[in-house]
């Protein structure tokens, strides 16, 4: 499969239609079985028991009384777990990634960091047991913001690594001449940005059970958008064979990215599982899920950007640090990504771009929705807004001018396909009749005169597919059982996205069988083909066409079988509806069954078929439109309406992608008004780890969100031309947030989230 | 020490044997089997243990088993009316895609059915005002709207 293939056409049955998803019959009902719903015969509960100090040595550890306590069946501390250094990101990635973790050390690095567990008979003793582990520190310097941990001397978080509290060597991009192009610039912006913390706050708290059998192999059922890469990574570090390792997942609460990573909890789990030969069960309070689980990494950006008079860009010079809190989970991925997608969006020839990530004692960031993008992409789009306005041009206009198109390079090094972001715009321009919009009156309603109303947009674009930063590989095996029906097994973890209802569509489409006759078995990693994980928005556009290759090979092979059933040629025969036909004579047919079933007497096989795809990339686009109303008052900001525009090539399932795009909003709305995992800057303890405390928008905060899916620059690297959708809508929504806001007050935020105080004192300052 | 408490689960009667610090959640989920009812937070912040308690909302995580002694227990589990159909709630959220992970379904669920039971014709307002205790992460809520409008529309052309 490469660029220059074309796009099958044909009239699609399934595919494009918002069949009914495998999944939500259980979830209604309540049937669905989801990790912390699993409950064996003499399972233990394991704790972890949390440091209060945030950098620290352990100078001891007394677990007597814990182990005394009764109930108490195991407690795992440094001195007793084995010590393997490992990476907390299990993914195969380059060599930039620095192992820089144990299960437990005697070191603490981060306030709430696991230091012990313990296994007991219920939850609630293995929680009294916790208490009674007397830990001894010797506390060290911490730092808590990346510019302190970047200064020389800083103290230094960990021994491995580049040094200097950097994650990996800074990412650097150059392409033309960034002096020249300054040089050429009429005039020069130049500007300070950060994003905050927020939390994916998954509903479903991370959970694990661990089972050994008398082989010393491992069951292991947890909540993971990647079982293969929990089962690579416990089997190094557990020093077993992969196979000895089983892991199992079914439904899953969500996760957001986040649950991407091998979280401490898992091993500990595994090895209290071990030491006690009993089923082990570990499940996060909600309090864990923020200080153990993994937030977005605030991120501190320096952009500067020439401009001509006539709008073009011609200079972009970006300096961006990333904080990766204690660890490096996916601090690599997220500056390398994040940095590099600053090359595209809007055209620029001379660019030159600098990422670095640094450790600092605070929680672990890691992978979440947006993935690095969420923040560069902000000020880039801020900063479009402001040339715009320097200019006296419209935005929208200014952006369409210079917004990426068919033939510029991507940040993958690829050409970009289509004029997808363009289209994408312009028809947001048109539904909304923009200009009138701009031009409105803007004196305020008499009735509530503290009220102003502004209108802004963002654009993003986003890669299906973590390439090249990871070389990617789908599976799928299609199976064609002896009854005519039709078995998908898929490694793609059902994250809650639909994933697996939109494979089944395009296997039921590209076999010719219907959609209700395709069963999909996925989440043990014994039975179902090896997968990367579920993330990088690429599951319909990896796996799917994975699954199409697979189809295509068993429907040849089913319709050899009619064939000689039929005595005619298989190339006389189609397939469709589960019916397979002469195509001279209609009339002429059996079903997929009698195809299936046996000949003379004698049972026949079934037919079993694999795909593999080693995709290079594809790339989706938005433009989000944006009505905010800003209460001068209260400082309250409201989202009234979102408009947001996606190119996502081809549709699989029209319902499960506009619910990717209305949530993604949701949690992108979040993070620009209202969510921020707050860090103590003198203790490093976690000041809101709870879901009161963290205020995401919830049914009273949400706009009218009208969706509009635009085909219009399909990817023949997908499944008839499929992108991928879910990280794609939580990217635009925050500069058209922002920009909205500047519209309605004339007060430009560089920052999120934007808070009522924020408001309040811009106005003040203001004069307003 | 256990302590029984006897009560109606979903029409049935049950008695359970609990300690008296059990919540009712972690009655129903460890003790009763019926795991349909999630916990998503423990401290009544999310709304995924929504049940309905003598045909009020309640945080299941917030109420102590022994209070649910002689009273009448709803859960997701028991929203289908018969084996075989479905409540309009629940046809009405697998049509209009309003469960995703649907971690948060079965407490959503059951608060909209008291929704509906105090209010057969909700407005935006009164569904928005009505799911404030639910936390959704994943659907922007958007469709879980159109799921309840939609089955109370069912409901009310059940009626007519």
């Amino acid at each position: 499969m490469n660029i220059n293939t074309p796009i099958e056409e044909r009239e699609f049955k399934i595919v494009g239609k918002s069949v009914r998803r495998d999944d939500v019959l259980e979830k209604v009902t309540g049937e669905a079985e989801y990790t912390g719903d699993v409950k064996l015969a003499g399972m233990l509960y394991g704790k972890t028991k949390r440091a209060t100090v945030a950098h620290a040595r352990i100078k001891s550890i007394d677990v007597s009384k814990a182990l005394a306590y009764p109930g108490v069946k195991a407690v795992l501390t440094h001195e007793n777990v084995p010590r393997v250094l490992h990476y907390g990101s299990p993914h195969p990635r380059s060599a930039s990634c620095t192992k820089d973790q144990y299960i437990l050390d005697d070191k603490v690095r981060f306030w709430g960091e696991g230091v012990a567990a313990v296994a007991a008979i219920s939850e609630e003793i293995a929680d009294e047991a916790l208490d009674l582990i007397e830990v001894e520190y010797e506390p060290l310097p911490a730092v808590f913001e990346p510019e302190d941990a970047a200064q020389p001397g800083a103290p230094l978080i960990h021994e491995v690594g580049p040094g200097g509290n950097l994650v990996l060597d800074p990412v650097r991009v150059n392409r033309g001449n960034v002096e020249a192009g300054f040089a050429e610039a009429d005039f020069v912006l130049e500007g300070t940005f950060s994003g905050g913390r927020p939390h994916p706050a998954y509903m479903e708290p991370n959970v694990c059970i661990a089972d050994w059998d008398g082989s010393n192999k491992l069951t292991f059922w947890t909540s993971t958008q990647s079982s293969f890469m929990v089962r690579g990574i416990l089997a190094e570090v557990l020093g077993l064979p992969l196979t000895k390792v089983r892991v199992l997942v079914d439904h899953m609460g969500g996760g957001f990215g986040a649950k991407q990573d091998c979280f401490q909890h898992e091993f500990l789990c595994a090895l209290l599982a071990k030491e006690t030969r009993r089923p082990v069960k570990m499940e996060f309070t909600r309090h864990e899920t923020f200080i153990a689980g993994r937030a977005r990494h605030p991120c501190k950006i320096w952009l500067k950007q020439g401009f001509k008079n006539d709008g073009t860009l011609v200079a972009r010079d970006m300096k961006l640090v990333y904080d990766s809190g204690a660890y490096g989970s996916h601090g690599p991925g997220v500056t390398i990504v994040g940095t590099t997608a600053a090359t595209s969006l809007y055209r620029c020839e001379n660019v030159r771009l600098e990422g670095r990530c640094v450790y600092t004692n605070t929680p672990i960031n890691g992978a979440f929705r947006g993935y690095g993008v969420v923040q560069s992409y902000y000020a880039l789009d801020i900063q479009m807004d402001e040339a715009a306005e320097r200019l006296g041009m419209d935005p929208a206009e200014l952006k369409l001018k210079n917004v990426v198109r068919e033939g510029d390079i991507a940040p993958s090094g690829h050409p970009i396909l289509g004029h997808g972001l363009e289209i994408c715009l312009q028809h947001g321009i048109d539904v909304l009749d923009w200009k009138t919009l701009r031009n409105r009156d803007r004196t305020p309603d008499p009735r509530q005169p503290h009220i102003r109303i502004g209108w802004g947009v963002g654009c993003e674009m986003h890669g299906s597919s973590a390439y090249p930063g990871i070389k990617e590989q789908g599976n799928a095996t299609v199976k064609v059982n002896e009854d005519g029906t039709v078995t998908l097994l898929t490694g793609a973890a059902g994250l809650g996205t639909g994933a697996h209802t939109a494979l089944a569509q395009i296997v039921a489409e590209e076999l010719g069988v219907r959609f209700e006759d395709v069963g999909v078995i996925h989440g043990d990693t014994d039975v179902v083909p090896w997968d990367i994980g579920a993330f990088a928005s690429h599951t319909t556009y990896l796996v799917g066409t994975a699954a199409k290759m697979a189809a295509t090979k068993v429907r040849a092979a089913v319709l050899e079988r009619a064939a000689i059933k039929l005595q005619v040629s298989s190339a006389d025969l189609d397939l469709s509806e589960g019916t397979i036909f002469l195509k001279s004579d209609a009339g002429r047919f059996m079903t997929v069954a009698e195809a299936m079933g046996p000949s003379r007497g004698i049972p026949a096989a079934n037919i079993v078929a694999n795909g593999t795809y080693e995709p290079t990339k594809s790339y989706s686009f938005a433009a989000h439109f944006t009505e905010v109303h800003v209460d001068t008052e209260t400082g309250i900001v409201e989202v009234k309406r979102v408009i947001p525009v996606h190119d996502i090539g081809r549709v699989i399932h029209p319902i499960a992608a506009q619910g990717q795009i209305e949530g993604g909003i949701q949690q992108g709305i979040g993070h620009t008004l209202t969510e921020d995992y707050v860090i103590d800057k003198k203790t490093g303890r976690s000041l809101n780890a709870g879901l009161v405390d963290y205020k995401m928008p919830l049914s009273m905060d949400m706009p009218d969100i009208e969706t509009i899916i635009l085909e219009a620059a399909p990817d023949p690297g997908g499944p008839w031309g499929a992108k991928g959708v879910g990280e794609d809508p939580i990217i635009a929504i925050g500069p058209a947030i922002a920009n909205a806001i500047h519209d309605a007050i004339g007060v430009r935020f560089h920052h999120y989230p934007i808070t009522p105080e924020d408001i309040l004192k811009a106005l003040r300052e203001k004069g307003a | 020490m256990k302590r029984i408490v006897e009560l109606t689960i979903n029409g049935e009667a049950r008695d359970m044997a609990v300690e008296a610090c059990c919540s009712l959640l972690d009655a129903l989920r460890d003790d009763v089997g019926l795991t349909g009812t999630k916990k998503g937070c423990d401290v009544g912040d999310c709304g995924a243990c929504t049940v309905l308690v003598d045909g009020e909302p309640v945080n299941a995580c917030l109420m102590l088993a022994v209070e649910a002694e002689g009273r009448s227990i709803e859960t997701v589990e028991g929203l289908q009316p018969s084996v075989d159909t479905l409540h309009p709630l629940q046809d009405a959220f697998m049509q209009h895609g309003a469960s995703q992970c649907g971690f948060c379904t079965p407490g959503i669920l059951m608060m909209a059915k008291k929704l509906l039971a105090d209010n057969p014709r909700p407005t935006d307002e009164d569904i928005r005002f009505g799911l404030s205790g639910n936390i959704c992460r994943c659907t922007g809520y958007t469709k879980i709207f159109d799921a309840i409008k939609s089955a109370a529309r069912e409901m009310e052309a059940a009626r007519s």
